[in-house]
């Protein structure tokens, strides 16, 4: 069948009134996290995910992309209104927005915000919806050794990217792949790790790491360095809708945006922070305004914000076609349909393709919802933000606490929800990113049945790990991601040294 | 007026102890390697095996982190604009909070747990309406009970001391 019958398929089931009703509380819900502070759509899923076992899947992802795309809108609305980006991608539309909303041009940033994420979203999906039964069917030629070495890239390429240096990026991968070890071993039945205690035989659950390093970490964190000062809300006041010159500065921004956060959403750990970065400055550059920018340029808003959202449509690319996630959301995505005994990847299109076309076919509908649901109801919205801080942070840990009891109530989770909840806010205060730590948790058990089953099919010859071009390919980036950073950064500092010496 | 380069340097925090748990992490999984009996050594790697190098990548790390923490270059993150300095008394009562339910939930059941704990984040933050944001947690917590008990989500009884 042809992705166009495929596509027809899915809209007949992401269009029946029950999965509307999901897709609706999905954006309600996903635009509620995204303007509020402290909870992401990663934390959201999770929490939900026990909530969610008794819908069917079909549903339950299409609410889970309604709340990915939801909280993109609802995190533009905080950047610009209270200069708080709610997530790392929105940090560029907080720069130039949270100007206009100063300058009273609230309202035109908020709406370029939402049109170039809608115009975004809908490329990136349209982009999604070709490419990835094209890879897919790519998929199907790899072998364990080909999947060994795409984790393998996975795994440096988050380590890498994300967070401020290597070295913490690797601490944090090698701490997830660590969490991942213990329980008993797949393969052979023998247990790893788990000093005596029975309840850790089962392995640690990805929802008591998940939740206790973001929520309860974020909410140690934000409790001791908080004070009882609330963020001033910029009003809504000025300018209430977008001018003609407003529009025609934003749509080339727009489709730039679009172009630049697809691809590089797609790539493993391009998460939506570099196309972000990289579509402002190109705006920068090709804005005949170029004086405007750090006052309130509103084409800093609108290629940011396209970038945005083109980059998480990107993101499932690798994790709906290989089953590999490249952020914590997708991490957590991934965990979702492990939760329905599901394995994202080439099998998942033919084996399930009502649930993934009707996902892919959501993210039309949920990018109009939220087009609606974002442009006029604006305000309402806002109106969260008036929640006093002390109660979202004590709701935030009620909830945690719903998440990790929950799952099968056990003391020995809420233990581990204590001691990774610190960890969580060491990390927080010494910028260790989360993210390779769920992906090592997540994909290291994986990592580890693909090499032992290379191993197995070639006798034990470590050959096997680049016998196939796909193989070699892969772990050639791999090494070149790893070892070309720190040749460019000693490179540029190079010359910052030079005259310092000679000034000396 | 200058500040004294030397004197600034050694009041840069030190936080080697991070290194250290990392290491001590790393050795704790190389002993845990040496532990396991290896039956499947025919395929070249054994359940044994990636315990192994996981704990060697820690130790490393662990190595490299004390290095970096004794050379002033594992600095905490810049605060944010709107951050305040840490305040350590908030901290620990946000941890109690955390904590509060490792103690009460066996005994007082989800609700009463949920309320403790609500109260005292709340107050970490700075809340002194003890009265009213116990009410608050109260209903949050009994909400989240009833609301979670029909979707087929067991969050234990009620309150457990009466049964």
């Amino acid at each position: 069948m042809d992705v166009l019958s495929q596509l027809i398929g899915g809209f007949a089931v992401a269009l029946q009134p029950m999965n509307l009703f999901w897709a609706l509380i999905g954006c309600a819900l996903g635009t509620a996290v995204g303007v509020l502070p402290g909870i992401g759509p990663a934390l959201t899923i999770a929490l939900l995910m026990p909530v969610t076992a008794q819908v069917a899947p079909a549903s339950a992802f299409i609410m889970f992309a309604g709340i990915l795309y939801g909280a993109l809108y609802g995190g533009s609305t905080t950047s610009i209104l209270l200069n708080t980006p709610g997530e790392s991608g929105a940090v560029m539309t907080a720069l130039e927005g949270n100007r206009m909303a100063r300058n009273g041009r609230g309202a035109a940033a908020l709406a370029t915000a939402a049109i170039g994420s809608f115009v975004a979203g809908t490329i990136g999906t349209l982009a999604l919806t070709f490419l990835a039964p094209a890879i897919a069917e790519l998929a199907f030629v790899f072998g364990p050794e080909d999947y060994f070495a795409l984790m393998v890239l996975s795994f440096t390429s988050v380590a890498v990217v994300m967070g401020r240096s290597m070295v913490r990026g690797f601490t944090a991968l090698f701490f997830g792949l660590a969490l991942g070890t213990i329980g008993i071993d797949t393969q052979t039945g023998q247990t790893r790790m788990v000093f005596g205690t029975l309840e850790l035989l089962d392995g640690v659950s990805f929802t008591v790491v998940l939740v206790s390093l973001f929520a309860i970490g974020e909410a140690l964190y934000v409790a001791s360095r908080s004070g009882t000062v609330p963020a001033a809300i910029n009003p809504l006041s000025g300018g209430s809708w977008m001018t003609r010159q407003d529009w025609a500065r934003s749509w080339k921004p727009w489709l730039r945006g679009s172009v630049i956060g697809f691809p590089i959403g797609a790539l493993p750990a391009g998460g939506t922070e570099i196309p972000t970065f990289l579509s402002y400055a190109l705006e920068r550059r090709l804005s005949k305004h170029p004086k405007e920018f750090g006052h309130g340029a509103i084409e800093g808003v609108a290629g940011p914000e396209a970038a945005n959202n083109a980059a998480a449509a990107g993101i499932l690319v690798p994790l709906l076609t290989l089953g590999l996630p490249s952020t914590a959301t997708a991490a957590v995505l991934l965990a979702a349909f492990q939760n329905y005994g599901l394995q994202p990847g080439p099998m998942l299109f033919a084996t399930n393709p009502d649930l993934l076309w009707g996902l892919i076919a959501s993210l039309y509908i949920g990018n109009l919802i939220l087009l609606v649901l974002n442009l006029p109801l604006v305000g309402i919205w806002v109106r969260l933000l008036l929640i006093p801080r002390h109660y979202i942070y004590g709701g935030i840990v009620v909830f945690a606490l719903v998440g990790v009891w929950g799952l099968s109530t056990s003391w020995m989770d809420l233990l581990l929800m204590c001691g990774l909840g610190l960890i969580g806010y060491v990390a927080r205060v010494y910028d260790f990113p989360i993210a390779p730590v769920l992906i090592g948790l997540i994909l290291g058990p994986q990592a580890e049945i693909q090499l032992r089953r290379a191993l197995a099919v070639s006798q034990g010859d470590w050959g096997v790990l680049v016998s196939t071009p796909i193989a070699t390919t892969l772990l050639s980036i791999a090494f070149l991601v790893l070892v070309v950073p720190p040749i460019l950064a000693r490179l540029r500092a190079r010359p910052k040294a030079e005259p310092a010496i000679s000034a000396g | 007026m200058s500040v004294n380069p030397g004197r600034q340097d050694a009041r840069k925090p030190r936080p080697w102890w991070l290194g250290l748990g990392v290491l001590a992490m790393g050795a704790l999984w190389l002993n845990g390697a040496r532990s396991i009996a290896s039956t499947t050594n025919y395929i070249g790697v054994g359940p044994a095996a990636i315990i192994l190098a996981v704990g060697i990548g820690l130790t490393v790390l662990g190595v490299i982190l004390i290095a970096q923490a004794m050379r002033g270059e594992l600095v905490p993150a810049p605060e944010g604009e709107e951050d305040t300095p840490p305040s350590r008394s908030a901290f620990l009562l946000a941890l109690a909070g955390v904590s509060i339910p490792l103690l009460t939930i066996r005994w007082l059941g989800f609700p009463f747990t949920a309320m403790l704990a609500f109260t005292l984040v709340t107050h970490a933050f700075g809340s002194r309406r003890t009265g009213l944001d116990l009410m608050v947690g109260a209903v949050l917590g009994s909400v989240a009970w009833f609301g979670f008990s029909r979707l087929g989500i067991s969050l234990g009884p009620f309150l457990p001391l009466i049964g």
